[in-house]
Parts: structure tokens; sequence; C-alpha cells
């Protein structure tokens, strides 16, 4: 299973999360994307939409000050 | 006693940092992703101080003067200001709060948000909003219109409200599988490390809103949560040194830099993020928009979707609805339709294989 990173740092809400959604669609089941991000709303919609939209957070953990970084496993 | 705005200030500063509370987010939600997780605990706001004010009222500790109706300023004010809000990324509260956590782009919506608004309130266009502003209709309330006491639609819109919140409460959602790790034990790890939940977002922020009526009447001033008029307050002071400007409502937008910036920075969250330039133009684009809006409507997100409408005003309700109707207009102008479209403004996200 292939692991892909996406780096939103410097980007504001919502486009984190919409970033996450569309580089999803390219994604297979059973693929992790990482996603870097430093928008603090982010926190709450990224693993919210992650548990809707039926993938698994396997990873979730700051980066530092303001920055934060989370892997999503594509469900079904 | 205008020092009493400040502490409220930095409580709500820090309880919608916490909290991650925005109102811009909780109106574009409901039309970009159908989500009322942020829309229903702001209508629980609304609510909690509707009851509380009325109740503050009957007993005469404040006396509310809710705002005259003036349909076309309200419209358009309001639809100008839900455009600004979705451009800058947050409302007026919004990006405050954005700006105490180490948003530079935050910082440019709020200059030219505080900028707009006292060149439509005191500046070269203040004629033009007065007039706008002047074009009123008869009644300025709902119950005054149906000749009823105050408390009929308190009790039906927080009978409303009850049911949503219960509907919304028992949703079985999906819960993320993973938090973050704590990095704070006992009374830390609750203020100062967690995210708060939308629930005790909105719960407090109804409570603050109470608060306000209570200290700000204290302090000369009637008046609830208010961030447009200070704001342009704010600016005609520091060109004009007029300091009779400064009141208690210019402490409380203050103090909500300063509970943001504990906040986020007692909680690790705070850091100067400087955006792209296109993102820059766009939240001064959005502030330029955001006070020319709220100054047109008579109040942001705050002062009329949360506060005129605790007062069943139409001013509040029509404008709430506006600003509204604004943030899922530009939601769609700026957020679905450069993403549908392949010729996109910003670049596709690039995926990189993980080493």
């Amino acid at each position: 299973m292939a692991a892909y990173t996406l780096q939103t740092n410097g980007s504001v809400c919502p486009f984190p999360l919409i970033d996450a959604k569309s580089a999803m669609e390219q994604l297979t089941t059973g693929d992790d994307l990482i996603i870097d991000f430093d928008c603090t709303q982010a926190t709450d919609s990224l693993p919210q939409w992650a548990s809707e939209a039926g993938h698994e957070v396997v990873a979730f953990d700051r980066t530092g000050e303001a920055g934060w970084t989370i892997t999503v496993r594509k469900g079904a | 006693m205008i020092l009493t705005g400040l502490l409220l200030g930095a409580v709500l500063g820090y309880v919608l940092q916490r909290s991650r509370f925005c109102v811009t987010g909780a109106f574009r939600d409901l039309y970009l992703t159908r989500s009322t997780r942020y829309f229903t605990p702001f209508l629980l706001a609304i609510a909690i101080q509707a009851v509380g004010v009325a109740a503050l009222a009957g007993v005469g500790v404040i006396a509310p003067e809710p705002a005259s109706f003036a349909p076309l300023a309200v419209i358009g004010g309001g639809l100008i200001f839900g455009v600004g809000i979705i451009m800058a990324g947050g409302c007026a509260t919004g990006t405050y709060y954005r700006a105490g956590e180490g948003l530079i782009g935050s910082w440019v919506a709020l200059i030219f948000y505080a900028l707009f608004a006292a060149v439509m309130k005191y500046g070269p266009l203040g004629g033009f909003t007065e007039a706008a502003r002047a074009r009123t209709v008869a009644d300025a309330t709902l119950h005054e219109t149906l000749g009823v006491s105050v408390w009929v639609p308190v009790i039906a819109f927080s009978a409303i409200v009850a049911v949503l919140v219960v509907r919304e409460r028992r949703r079985a959602t999906a819960r993320p599988s993973l938090r973050l790790p704590a990095r704070r034990t006992g009374l830390g790890h609750y203020l100062a490390d967690i995210p708060w939940s939308p629930w005790v977002g909105g719960v407090l922020l109804g409570l603050i809103a109470i608060a306000a009526w209570v200290l700000s009447t204290a302090a000369g001033r009637n008046g609830g949560l208010g961030i447009t008029t200070p704001s342009a307050k704010i600016a005609t002071f520091l060109t004009t040194g007029d300091v009779t400007l400064v009141d208690w409502s210019v402490m409380l937008v203050l103090g909500i830099l300063v509970g943001s910036f504990l906040a986020a920075k007692l909680s690790g969250e705070f850091r100067w993020r400087v955006p792209d330039a296109q993102t820059m133009l766009r939240s001064a684009g959005g502030g330029v928009a955001m006070g020319v809006g709220a100054a047109l409507a008579g109040g942001c997100t705050i002062g009329n979707s949360l506060v005129e409408t605790s007062l069943f005003s139409y001013q509040g309700w029509v404008s709430l609805v506006a600003i509204m109707l604004g943030t899922w207009g530009a939601a769609w102008f700026f957020l679905q339709r450069p993403q549908r479209a392949a010729e996109a403004s910003r670049p596709a996200p690039v995926l990189t294989p993980a080493s």
C-alpha cells in the first residue's frame, strides 16, 4: 500500500480540507494520505471528515508550534 | 469600568480559539457539506442569550433597544458582508481571534475591515451609510408586529432550538478514531490542550453575550456584544486622537486579540503564519467588503446574527439570512467553482511518494 504526502502548510481553512478531499480521490483503498497542515480549524475538520467519509485516521500528531500532521488511510 | 470589556473580550477570544468556533464556517458548511456541526450550536447561543436578555430586561437590569429596520441597507450590507467573510476566511470575531493566533492574512483582513468600517461610519461615506440606514419601515421587531410580549418569540425559538439540539446530539456521527496525544494533565489538559467541542463554544458564547449586556450597560454603553462599531472607532481614534471614542466595546475587541493569543500560546498553537500573495490579496478584499457590508447592515455575524437576533429584531434575522446567502454564493464562486474547473486559480495539490 502506497503512502503519499500532501503539504498544505500556509493555506487557510477550508483549503486543507478541500485539497485533502481531492487528493484522496486519486488514491486507492488502503493507501495512506499524510497531510501536513498549520490551519488550527483543520485539527477539527480533517479528522471529522475522515471518520464521516469512512476513512481511518492512523496517525495524528503535532509537528511543532501550530503545526500538525495527520495520516488518513483510505476506506473502501 | 470599561476595563470589564477587556476582560470579557479576553474570555471570548479564549473560548473562540479553544472551540475553533467559526460563524463563517457554520454558515458556509450548511451549503458546502450540509453540515450543522457549528450552525446548531450557534443557534443555541442565540437562544441562551435571548432567554437571558429577556429575563434581565424584564427585571430592569438592562434596557435593550432593537435597531430600526432599513430593509435595503440590511439586505445589501448582509450580502456584501457574507461574501467578504468567505474571502477573508473568517467573520469579524473569527478574524480577530485568528489574528491572535498569528495569522498574517487575518491581520490584513482586520486592518481593511476596521478602516472601511470607519470610512463608512465616520469617514467620507458616513452620509451615504446614514441615508441608506434612514430608509426604515414601521416595525423594528417581530413581537411588535404581532403585538405580543417578547417572551412569545423567545419561547417559540427556544423550543425550535431545543428540538434541533436533541436531533443533532442523537445523530450517530462517526467519531474520529484518533485524537491528538495529550501534552498536559489535570486542569491544564482541559484549559489549554484538548480542543473544546462546538457545544461548549456555543453555550459559553451565549453566556458571554448575556454578560456583555450587563457589563456594557454598567459601563454606560447600552448594548451587547459588538465588533464593527468598535473596530471603526479604533481606526478613527488612531487617526484623530479623539479619546472619547475609546469605550467598553473598544476594550472588548482588543480583549479578543489578547484572549485568543493566550489560548493559542498556552496550547502550542501560536505561530506567525504568512500566506501566499493571492490569499493575502483576497483577505484584503474580504476586509473591505466586511467593513462596507457590516456598516450598511448595522452589524456583523455578532452584532446582527447573534445579538440583534436574540432581540427578535428584523434587522437581526434578515441580515442573518442575507449574510448566509452571501457566504453560499461566495463559497460557490471562490471554493467550489475553481475546484470544479480544471484551470483552477490555485495549483492542484501535489502528491509526493513518502520515503
